[in-house]
C-alpha cells in the first residue's frame, strides 16, 4: 500500500525540472539523475542529485528526486533529512511536503505524515498530497473521508484534459480504492494506467500498479507480463521485483525467492517484502525465520498493518492465542475496520489447509468490512471445500456481484453451476458427484474403493474421519484445477480438503498418464491425516505418508524411484529433512516437487520400518497439538531431525547401493544419448555395470527382431537395477522376447514384475492378462484387468473381457459389475450388453434380476432371439420354483 | 414363391435381392437401388480413402444384402482406377444421367439410395458437392429428385459442408441424411466411414432383427463418430442430421415417435424383417405364426408408444406378456421350420 504514495514524485520531478530555470548543462544533469533513477541506478542518482543539492539548494526537483532515489533504495532517515533540510533552507517552503510525508507514512509516523500532507496543500504538488493524505486516513479505518476524497478524482480527470502520466496515475489509483464499491471502476481504473502509461511510456510507475491490480484480481499471465516488463527497464525496481515474486507464487511457478531477495538487496527496508517472505517461511513452518522477517518489517514500520496481520497469523498457526490475541489487538487499535487482518488470517488458513478457520475468519473479516468481497470469496471458497455447498455458493455470488472481476470467484460459480449437473451416488461412507456421462461407470469402482480404502485406513490409524466424504470427480482437468485452485493450470491429480477430495477423472487424461485408483486411496490418506492432526499436519509428512499408503494399498501402487531421482541424490539436489517442506511449498527446480514426494515417502517408510506404524500416528497426532517436525522427531522417534538426516542418507545408500552403482556407471563416463548403434554396443561390452548402456542396447537388439542376442543385456539391465519399470524398462523388452520365443511362463513373469513397481503401464496389464489366460490362470487374469481397470476404465475391451473371465470363474458379483460397465459405455448395440448383463444375473440365480434387465433389452430388440429365449428360460425357472 | 420347410439360413439368401423394402409384410414387390457418387477426392489419400468406402459398401451390398449388381451404379473420379466396378466418372452430366435414367426404370413403388462420399464446399450462398468440372449443389439434386415422382428416395451426403442440403432436398417420401447439420461445418468428416460399416460389420442391428435400417446405420455411424472425437479429446466438427418427416429440419438424435426417423426405420439395404411372410405363403400354419407375430410386434410398438403415459409396473406387465408371448410364438416359428429350440446363450 505505502508504494501509492510514491506515484507523483516523478511527475514534479518532470514537471519543475522543465520549468526552473536554469543552464543547459544542469538541465542536462537532472535529466541524466532521473535517468538513473528510472533505470534503477539508484547509487548513481543519488550521487548526481546530492551535487545537484549542492549547487541548487532551492531547487525543489532536484531535492525531490534525491528524496525518491534515497527512499528507493530504503535509506528512509536520510530521506527525511534531506526533505526537512530543504524547508529550513528555503524559508520554511512545503515544497518538499509531501515527499516527506510519504517518507514518514512508510516508517510508521503516521502522525507526522498527516501533518505534512496538510502542509503541503498549498504546495505545487497538492494534489499528490490530498490523495497520500486519503490513503493515510483510508489506512485508519477513516474511509467515509478517504473515498471523499478519492471520488474528488473523478471529477478533477473529467474537468481536465491532457493529464500528465503523474496525475492519471494517481486518478487510476484513486479509482481503484472506489472499485470496492462499484465493480466497473475496475474497468476505468485500467483505462487510467493505460492512459497514464501513453502518455509517458517510461514513467514505471502505472505500470507496476496496473501489474498489481491483474494480481489482485487473479489474472496472473497478465501481472506477469507487466511486471517483467518493467524490470526489463529497471532491473533492479524493488516493487516490480516483489510483484515478480508475488506473481509466480501465485501461478505456482518456481524461484519465488530470487526477485523477493532481490528486491531486498535493492532495498532492505521495503517492508512489503520482508512481509512476503515472513508469509514464505509460515507456509513452510519456518516460524523463526518468519519472525525474524516481521521483526524486521516492523522495525522499519511498526504500524505496518500488513506485517502485523502476518505476526497475527505466525502467532495463530503457533497456537500462541496471547500472542495472537495482542497482535490482534495492536491491528485494530491502528485500523479498526481493517477487515484485510482476517482476510490474511483466512489465506494463511487456507494455505495450511486450515480450511474451517479460514472460513471463520473471512467471516470476521465481512464483520469487520461489509465491503469485503475477498472475504465473501474467501469465506465461499472454504465453505465449498468444507462441504457446505449450499453456504458457499451464496457467498461467492456476493463477492462475485461486489467483484466480478475476481477470476476465481467466476470459475468457481461457473464450476458450481455445472456441478449441479453432476450425478451424486452416495455410499456407505462416501458421497461422489459425477458428470453424468460417466458416472454410471466410475460410481462401480470408485465406491467399492472407496469404502475399502477407508475401512483400511480406519484400520491403520484407529481413527475415523467424519462422514460422508464428498468425492468430486472431474473428466475435464481444468475444471479439476478450478475446484481446486480457482484457476486452470494445476499440475496436480486430486486434492482433499479434508472432509471434500476432488480429482481428475480417468478420462481427463490419456490412458496410462495416470492411476486413478491410487490417486483416490493416496488423497483419501490425506483426509485421515488432516482429520487426525486437527489439520495441521505438514505437507511433507501428509503427502510422504499417503504415498506409502497407496503401496500399502495394492501391490505396484505408489511412486517408484527413478534414475534421475538418484541422480538428484548422488548430487546433492535431495533436500533435508528437516527442510523437505521446501521442495513441495518452493521448489526451486522443476523436477523437485516429484522427487519430494518420493523422498518423503521413503522417509515415512524409514520411520515405520525403524519404529513402527504406531510412531507414524503418533507424529499426526502430535502436529495436532501444534508439535514441530523437529520436537516431534525428538519426542517420537528419539531421534533429532538433523541426525535423522544422516540415517536417512545412509538409508539411501544402502538400499540403493545397486542401482546408484549403475547410474553412477552412465553418469561417470558419459555414453552419449546421440551414441551411434556401434557405440552403444561396444560400451555395452565394456561396461557390463552401465545400465543404461545395457538397456539402449537390448532395446536397440529387440527392434532388430534380434530378441535372443537382446536378452543377455536385458537381463543385465534388469539385475542392476530391478526397480526401474517404466514404459522402456528391461521387463517389457524381455516380456516380448519371452513371448515370441513361447516361453509364456517367462514372459508372464516379468510382466508380473513390471506391474509390481509400475501402477500405470496399461499394455502392461492386458497383455498380463492375456498371458495368463494362455497359460489357463483365468483368476490371474482378471487380477491383471483389475489392475488395468485402475489405470483406464473406459475402455469396453477390458471389461467384456473381464465380465468372461469372472463368468468363466462363476464370480458372479464382478461379471455382473463388468456387464454394468459395458452398459454404463453406452454401447451402441444396448439390447446385446442388456441381454448379456440378464445372462450373468439368470447364471447367478437372480431370476428377479435377469428378468427385469431382459425385458429392457427386449424392448429395445423385440426379435432378439437369444433374449427371446433367456425371457423363456426365466418363465421357466420361475414355474418350476413354483411348483 | 414357396419355400420348402425346413432350408432354414437358406431362406434369407432367396430373399436378398430386395432393396430397401419397407415393413408392410409383402416386400418381394418393392425393388431397391444403389446408386454410390465418389466426388473430387483432391489428392491421392482421399481419392483411395473414397474408392475403399464406396466399394466396401457395394460389396456389402452384394454379398451380404444380396443386392443384385444390376441394381447398382458407381460414379467415381477416375473410373480406370476400377474400370470392373466404376461405371462412369462422377461429371455433374453423368450424375444427372443415371439419376434421370433410374427414375425412369425404376418401378413405381422401388426404393433409391443415393450416396454422396466425397468433399463439400459453401460457395456464395449455398453448399456445393465437389465434382470432376462443375460442382453440384442441393438444387441441382433437388431438380433430379423431382424426377423420382412415386419411388422411395434416400439421399446421402457424407460431405463437409452438407447440412444445407436437408432445407432444399426434404419431402415427402424422402429420407435425407448430411454429415453435418449446416453449411459452416466445414471440416473434413469421418461420417462416411462409420456409415459404410454400419452395413459392412456387425454392431449397427440393434433391434436384432437381423437387418440395418437406415435410421440404425445413421445412428450407428453418428454414435461412433461422436465416440472417436471423444477419444482423441477433439471438439466435435461434424453434426450428421436425419430429415424423414419432410419438414426441412434434420434431427441429430431422430427420435421415430416424436418427428423424425419414423421412415428411416423402416428403410432396410437388403431384405425387410417381415419380408419372410411370403416365404410361408404355403403352409398356413406358419403363416399364421407370422401373422401373429406381426401383431405381437405391431402391439409391442403401440405399447412402446404409450409408455410415458402408462403407470410403470402395468407398461412393464403388458410389455411382459407380449414379449412372453412373442417369444413363443418366434420359437414356434423356427421350430415349424426346423431351426430347433436353441437355447439362451
Amino acid at each position: 500500500m505505502t508504494r501509492r504514495l510514491w506515484i507523483a514524485v516523478i511527475a514534479e520531478l518532470a514537471g519543475l525540472a522543465a520549468a526552473a530555470p536554469r543552464s543547459a548543462a544542469a538541465a542536462q544533469q537532472i535529466v541524466e539523475a532521473q535517468t538513473a533513477l528510472r533505470s534503477g541506478r539508484y547509487e548513481s542518482a543519488i550521487t548526481q542529485f546530492s551535487r545537484l543539492v549542492e549547487r541548487e539548494p532551492s531547487s525543489v526537483s532536484v531535492a525531490r528526486g534525491l528524496v525518491r532515489a534515497l527512499s528507493e533504495i530504503g535509506r528512509y532517515q536520510d530521506a527525511v533529512e534531506v526533505a526537512q533540510e530543504f524547508g529550513r533552507r528555503n524559508h520554511g517552503s512545503v515544497e518538499l511536503a509531501t515527499s516527506l510525508g510519504e517518507v514518514l507514512f512508510s516508517t510508521g509516523r503516521v502522525q507526522e505524515a498527516e501533518r505534512a500532507f496538510r502542509s503541503a496543500f498549498t504546495a505545487s504538488d497538492s494534489l499528490t498530497a490530498r490523495f497520500n493524505l486519503a490513503v493515510l486516513q483510508y489506512s485508519r479505518g477513516e474511509v467515509d473521508a478517504a473515498m471523499s476524497e478519492f471520488d474528488r478524482f473523478i471529477d478533477y480527470y473529467n474537468r481536465n484534459r491532457g493529464l500528465s502520466s503523474e496525475h492519471l496515475t494517481l486518478v487510476a489509483a484513486a479509482v481503484r480504492y472506489l472499485g470496492v464499491g462499484d465493480e466497473q471502476l475496475y474497468k476505468d481504473a485500467l483505462l487510467a494506467y493505460d492512459e497514464a502509461i501513453s502518455a509517458d511510456p517510461s514513467n514505471l510507475e502505472p505500470r507496476v500498479q496496473v501489474a498489481d491490480l491483474f494480481l489482485q484480481k487473479y489474472v496472473g499471465p497478465e501481472a506477469l507480463a507487466g511486471f517483467e516488463a518493467v524490470l526489463e527497464l529497471n532491473p533492479n525496481h524493488p516493487d516490480a521485483l516483489l510483484g515478480l515474486a508475488r506473481t509466480r507464487r501465485f501461478n505456482g511457478m518456481p524461484d519465488v525467492m530470487e526477485p523477493v531477495r532481490r528486491s531486498l538487496e535493492v532495498n532492505g527496508n521495503l517492508v512489503a517484502a520482508r512481509v512476503f517472505l515472513a508469509s514464505l517461511y509460515l507456509e513452510s513452518e519456518d516460524y523463526a525465520g518468519a519472525a525474524a522477517e516481521i521483526d524486521r518489517a516492523l522495525a522499519v514500520n511498526p504500524a505496518s498493518l500488513e506485517a502485523l496481520a502476518v505476526k497475527a497469523a505466525m502467532r495463530f498457526l503457533q497456537l500462541d492465542q496471547g500472542g495472537f490475541d495482542e497482535t490482534v489487538r495492536q491491528v485494530l487499535s491502528h485500523n479498526p475496520r481493517y477487515g484485510e487482518l482476517y482476510n490474511t488470517l483466512a489465506e494463511v488458513s487456507a494455505r495450511n489447509r486450515l480450511y474451517e478457520q479460514a472460513a471463520d475468519f473471512a467471516a470476521r473479516a465481512i464483520e469487520l468490512d461489509p465491503q469485503s468481497w475477498r472475504g465473501y470469496a474467501l469465506l465461499g471458497i472454504n465453505q465449498l471445500r468444507n462441504g457446505l455447498m449450499r453456504e458457499g455458493r451464496a457467498n461467492l455470488e456476493r463477492a462475485f456481484a461486489g467483484d466480478p472481476y475476481d477470476v476465481w470467484t467466476k470459475n468457481t460459480l461457473d464450476l458450481l453451476d455445472m456441478l449441479e449437473r453432476y450425478a451424486l451416488v452416495s455410499s456407505e461412507r462416501f458421497e461422489f458427484v459425477i458428470d453424468r456421462k460417466e458416472s454410471d461407470l466410475l460410481a462401480l469402482y470408485l465406491t467399492g474403493l472407496g469404502d475399502e480404502a477407508y475401512q483400511r485406513l480406519h484400520q491403520r490409524y484407529g481413527h475415523l474421519p467424519e462422514t460422508p466424504i464428498r468425492v468430486e470427480v472431474f473428466p475435464s482437468h481444468a475444471d479439476f484445477s478450478v475446484r481446486t485452485v480457482g484457476l486452470v493450470g494445476l499440475g496436480a491429480l486430486g486434492v482433499s480438503f479434508g472432509p471434500v477430495v476432488a480429482m481428475d477423472s480417468p478420462s481427463a487424461r490419456e490412458p496410462g498418464e495416470f492411476n486413478w485408483g491410487s490417486t483416490l486411496w493416496h488423497e483419501l490418506a490425506h483426509t485421515f491425516h488432516m482429520s487426525m492432526s486437527d489439520h495441521r499436519v505438514p505437507r511433507w509428512f501428509t503427502e510422504g505418508l499417503a504415498v506409502l499408503e497407496e503401496r500399502h494399498a495394492k501391490p505396484g501402487w505408489g511412486v517408484g524411484v527413478s534414475p534421475a531421482f538418484l541422480a538428484a541424490y548422488r548430487q546433492g539436489r535431495l533436500l533435508p529433512v528437516s527442510q523437505l517442506n521446501d521442495g513441495f511449498l518452493r521448489p526451486s527446480y522443476p523436477e523437485q516437487l516429484g522427487f519430494s514426494y518420493y523422498q518423503a515417502s521413503l522417509v515415512c517408510e524409514l520411520i515405520e520400518q525403524e519404529h513402527g506404524s504406531d510412531a507414524l500416528v503418533r507424529m499426526l497426532r502430535g502436529y495436532g497439538q501444534g508439535r514441530s517436525t523437529a520436537e516431534l522427531f525428538t519426542t517420537v522417534l528419539g531421534v533429532d531431525v538433523e541426525r535423522f538426516d544422516d540415517t536417512f542418507d545412509q538409508y539411501l545408500a544402502d538400499r540403493f547401493a545397486g542401482p546408484l552403482r549403475a547410474i553412477s556407471v552412465a553418469e561417470g563416463e558419459g555414453a552419449s544419448p546421440h551414441a551411434s548403434r556401434d557405440e552403444v554396443a561396444q560400451r555395452a561390452r565394456s561396461h557390463p555395470g552401465d545400465f543404461i548402456a545395457q538397456l539402449a542396447m537390448g532395446q536397440i537388439l529387440v527392434e532388430e527382431g534380434r530378441g535372443n542376442e537382446a536378452i543377455s543385456y536385458l537381463e543385465r539391465a534388469k539385475a542392476l537395477f530391478p526397480e526401474y519399470a517404466e514404459a522402456d524398462s528391461p521387463y517389457w523388452y524381455l516380456a516380448q522376447v519371452y513371448q515370441v520365443q513361447g516361453e509364456l511362463e517367462r514372459a508372464e513373469s516379468e510382466l508380473t514384475a513390471l506391474t509390481m513397481h509400475n501402477e500405470r503401464h496399461y499394455p502392461a496389464y492386458t497383455k498380463l492378462a492375456e498371458l495368463r489366460e494362455m497359460l489357463g490362470d483365468t483368476a490371474g487374469a482378471a487380477a491383471a484387468l483389475e489392475g488395468a481397470l485402475f489405470v483406464y476404465p473406459m475402455g469396453a475391451e477390458v471389461h467384456l473381457k473381464l465380465a468372461e473371465l469372472y463368468t468363466g470363474l462363476e464370480k458372479w458379483q464382478g461379471a455382473i459389475r463388468e456387464r454394468r460397465a459395458v452398459l454404463a459405455l453406452d454401447p451402441v448395440d444396448r439390447a446385446e450388453a442388456l441381454y448379456q448383463l440378464a445372462k450373468v444375473h439368470y447364471d447367478s440365480g437372480d431370476m428377479s434380476e435377469a428378468r427385469r434387465v431382459v425385458l429392457q433389452a427386449l424392448e429395445r430388440a423385440p426379435n432378439f432371439e437369444q433374449a427371446q429365449m433367456l425371457l423363456l428360460a426365466i418363465h421357466s425357472r420361475n414355474e418350476e420354483a413354483q411348483r | 414363391m414357396g419355400l420348402p420347410a425346413g432350408t432354414g439360413v437358406g431362406v434369407r439368401s432367396i430373399w436378398l435381392g430386395l432393396l430397401f423394402a419397407s415393413l408392410v409384410g409383402h416386400a418381394g414387390a418393392a425393388q431397391g437401388y444403389l446408386v454410390v457418387v465418389s466426388g473430387l477426392g483432391g489428392d491421392q489419400v482421399h481419392r483411395v480413402r473414397f474408392h475403399d468406402w464406396a466399394v466396401t459398401l457395394l460389396d456389402a451390398a452384394r454379398d451380404r444384402l444380396g443386392v443384385p449388381e444390376s441394381h447398382t451404379v458407381y460414379l467415381a473420379e477416375r473410373p480406370e482406377r476400377d474400370p470392373e466396378r466404376i461405371d462412369a466418372e462422377s461429371t455433374r452430366e453423368n450424375v444427372a444421367a443415371e439419376l434421370t435414367r433410374l427414375a425412369g426404370e425404376a418401378e413405381p413403388d422401388a426404393s433409391v439410395f443415393i450416396l454422396l462420399i466425397g468433399h463439400g464446399s459453401y460457395q456464395g450462398d449455398e453448399s456445393q458437392f465437389s465434382l470432376p468440372g462443375p460442382d453440384m449443389s442441393a438444387e441441382d439434386f433437388a431438380v433430379l429428385l423431382d424426377r423420382f415422382e412415386t419411388q422411395q428416395v434416400a439421399f446421402v451426403n457424407t460431405a463437409s459442408a452438407s447440412g444445407d442440403f436437408v432445407a432444399v432436398l426434404s419431402g415427402p417420401g424422402r429420407t435425407i441424411v448430411t454429415a453435418t447439420k449446416s453449411a459452416f461445418e466445414r471440416n473434413e468428416t469421418m461420417f462416411c466411414e462409420h456409415f459404410v460399416r454400419a452395413f459392412a460389420e456387425d454392431g449397427a442391428d440393434v433391434d436384432k432383427d437381423d437387418m440395418v435400417s437406415l435410421l440404425e446405420a445413421f445412428n450407428y455411424a453418428r454414435r461412433e463418430v461422436e465416440r472417436v472425437y471423444e477419444r482423441e479429446s477433439r471438439l466435435l466438427t461434424e453434426h450428421a442430421v436425419l430429415d424423414d418427416n419432410g419438414d426441412g429440419e434434420g434431427s441429430v438424435d431422430p427420435d421415430p415417435s416424436a418427428g423424425d426417423g419414423a421412415l428411416a426405420q423402416r428403410l432396410f439395404l437388403g431384405l425387410a424383417p417381415g419380408a419372410l411372410v411370403a416365404t410361408a405363403a404355403d403352409d398356413s400354419v406358419l403363416v399364421g405364426l407370422y401373422r401373429r407375430r406381426q401383431e405381437l410386434q405391431n402391439g409391442i410398438a403401440d405399447l412402446r408408444s404409450r409408455k410415458e403415459a402408462m403407470d410403470p409396473t402395468t407398461y412393464e406387465r403388458e410389455l411382459e406378456l407380449l414379449l412372453v408371448e412373442l417369444a413363443q410364438t418366434a420359437q414356434a416359428i423356427r421350430e415349424r421350420e426346423g431351426g430347433g429350440d436353441g437355447d439362451c446363450d
